[in-house]
């Protein structure tokens, strides 16, 4: 089909909206068509993004100083600049801020949700059903959502930043994580994402997992390039753009760096993975099934996203102590990896999307 | 309160984007010691505070309260509450019989569910 002009609204915190968007964006790129992805990740300055998602897309992060009436000028301004053929939203159907509420409805473009789970209390207070019904299509990407009935929802896979033949193989992942080759004994990867406190926090689990399990696993702590580098502040010209300047101090030492593997996307290394240790977000919890990577998580406290509904029993554990005790008994084990098989959904979300913007 | 100095407040702030506030020192946290500025300092009970200590001293001074305010009716913390009919596990999983369901929420995932009643919807653009 024609190349068309795709804004995909990925505002929120963490790495998981940004990371779903990237999915999108890199395979609607893919299919020609020009994207722009909207960013506010604290993760996003230190991403190779050049890299992964290729050339046809555009990465804004809005001015940092921005209050919540900036965000909304600047949103309009966006979009009224942009002009987009298709509009798709990540997860807040009414924006992040509520800015999108009063844009939607005289947007000219078609417009998409990625919908999935919100906590029930903001579903209600701000009715967002209301809200759902401005979109020409809901997307629903492998979980359960408040609005997966609607008539113009439907469900795909879980989204998957790569496609299967992008992952590294075992061999390859293990060397990206500095495991020699002849190493025999399992790796134990710990996920610091989320926010930076639990980047370190994910640092403090791994140096506790290397004392429990003293010598017979190989432990790593998994960063994004840049979380525990000098950061770099958004474009304060409100401009898509991608370059970057660092200003702050880098991170202090820590007692896990010498386990320190700084990789992303760590989806492409989960083949070297014997046990995964992280939370409970969307990317971390279905790159680990998607790969049959054993996986111990904690569900982390967030102000939309239920992580404990996401996790299965015998991935969750209790507490921060359970975590660790929980882990080293997996690893103890040292469990065969799932059977698979690996299923993205993205590529799926791609043809739909193009299937209703060719019926406008 | 101490006097106003050149050091930079160490509260965080921003809407989208958290960072340093940096402006100029009005006072120190009696409990903590942060630098803080004038917009950033908050006076609790006689005391100066940052943003962290006076949340937990309301903290406090809520599960006090709390603790002589109980109520039998459901709550937004009771599962019932929301799932009448939506949800991954479906009704018939919650409440009655004594045999235990392996699914079953513990008082710890409770930590990661404890925003349902947050007031902070749509207020912060860190939120996800």
């Amino acid at each position: 089909m024609a190349a068309l002009r795709w804004l995909v609204y990925a505002l929120g915190g963490g790495m998981g909206h940004l990371t779903r968007a990237c999915a999108l964006a890199r395979l609607a790129a893919r299919r020609g068509h020009a994207v722009t992805l909207l960013t506010n990740s604290p993760f996003a300055p230190g991403l190779p993004l050049d890299a992964v998602l290729g050339p046809g897309v555009t990465v804004w992060r809005p001015g940092a100083t921005l209050d919540k009436q900036g965000v909304r000028e600047a949103v309009a301004r966006w979009l009224d600049a942009e002009r987009p053929d298709v509009f798709v939203v990540d997860t807040f159907p009414r924006g992040l801020g509520g800015e999108l509420a009063p844009l939607l409805p005289g947007l000219r473009a078609r417009k998409v949700l990625i919908h999935r789970d919100l906590n029930p209390a903001y579903v209600e207070r701000f009715d967002v059903a209301r809200a759902v019904d401005a979109f020409d299509l809901l997307l629903v990407p492998g979980e359960d959502a408040p609005f997966a009935g609607h008539p113009r929802a439907v469900r795909t896979a879980p989204w998957l930043l790569l496609e299967e033949g992008e992952l590294l193989s075992r061999a390859e992942a293990r060397g990206r994580l500095g495991v020699a080759a002849e190493e025999a004994r399992p790796v134990v990867a710990v996920m610091g994402c989320g926010t930076p406190a639990e980047v370190e926090e994910a640092g403090d689990i791994a140096a506790r997992l290397q004392s429990r399990l003293e010598g017979s696993a190989v432990v790593r702590w998994l960063v994004p390039p840049g979380a525990r580098e000098p950061r770099a502040p958004a474009s304060d010209e409100g401009l898509p753009s991608r370059s970057v300047r660092a200003t702050a101090l880098p991170a202090p030492p820590h007692p896990s760096d010498a386990l320190l593997a700084t990789v992303w996307p760590a989806l492409a290394v989960l083949p070297g993975v014997d046990v995964l240790v992280g939370a409970g977000g969307y990317n971390t919890v279905h790159e680990a099934r998607a790969t049959g990577t054993p996986l111990m998580a904690l569900a982390r406290a967030r102000l939309y996203d239920r992580q404990a509904l996401r996790l299965r029993a015998e991935e969750r554990a209790d507490s921060v102590e359970a975590w660790v005790e929980r882990a080293v008994q997996l690893a103890l084990a040292r469990p065969g990896r799932g059977p698979g098989p690996y299923v993205s959904g993205t590529r799926d979300a791609v043809a739909r999307i193009e299937r209703l913007l060719l019926s406008a | 309160m101490s006097p106003p100095s050149e050091a930079p407040c160490q509260e965080t702030t921003g809407f989208l984007f958290s960072h340093a506030c940096g402006e100029p020192m009005e006072a120190a946290c009696d409990r903590c010691g942060k630098i803080l500025c004038r917009d950033h300092v908050s006076s609790v009970q006689g005391e100066s505070l940052c943003m962290t200590c006076a949340e937990e001293e309301e903290d406090d001074e809520g599960d006090e309260g709390a603790d002589s305010d109980s109520d039998s009716s459901p709550t937004e913390d009771d599962p019932s509450y929301y799932y009448d009919d939506y949800g991954y596990y479906g009704g018939s999983t919650w409440g009655g019989g004594s045999s235990k369901d392996p699914n079953d929420f513990t008082e710890a995932d409770g930590e990661s569910l404890r925003n349902e009643d947050d007031a902070s919807f749509e207020e912060d653009l860190g939120g996800s």
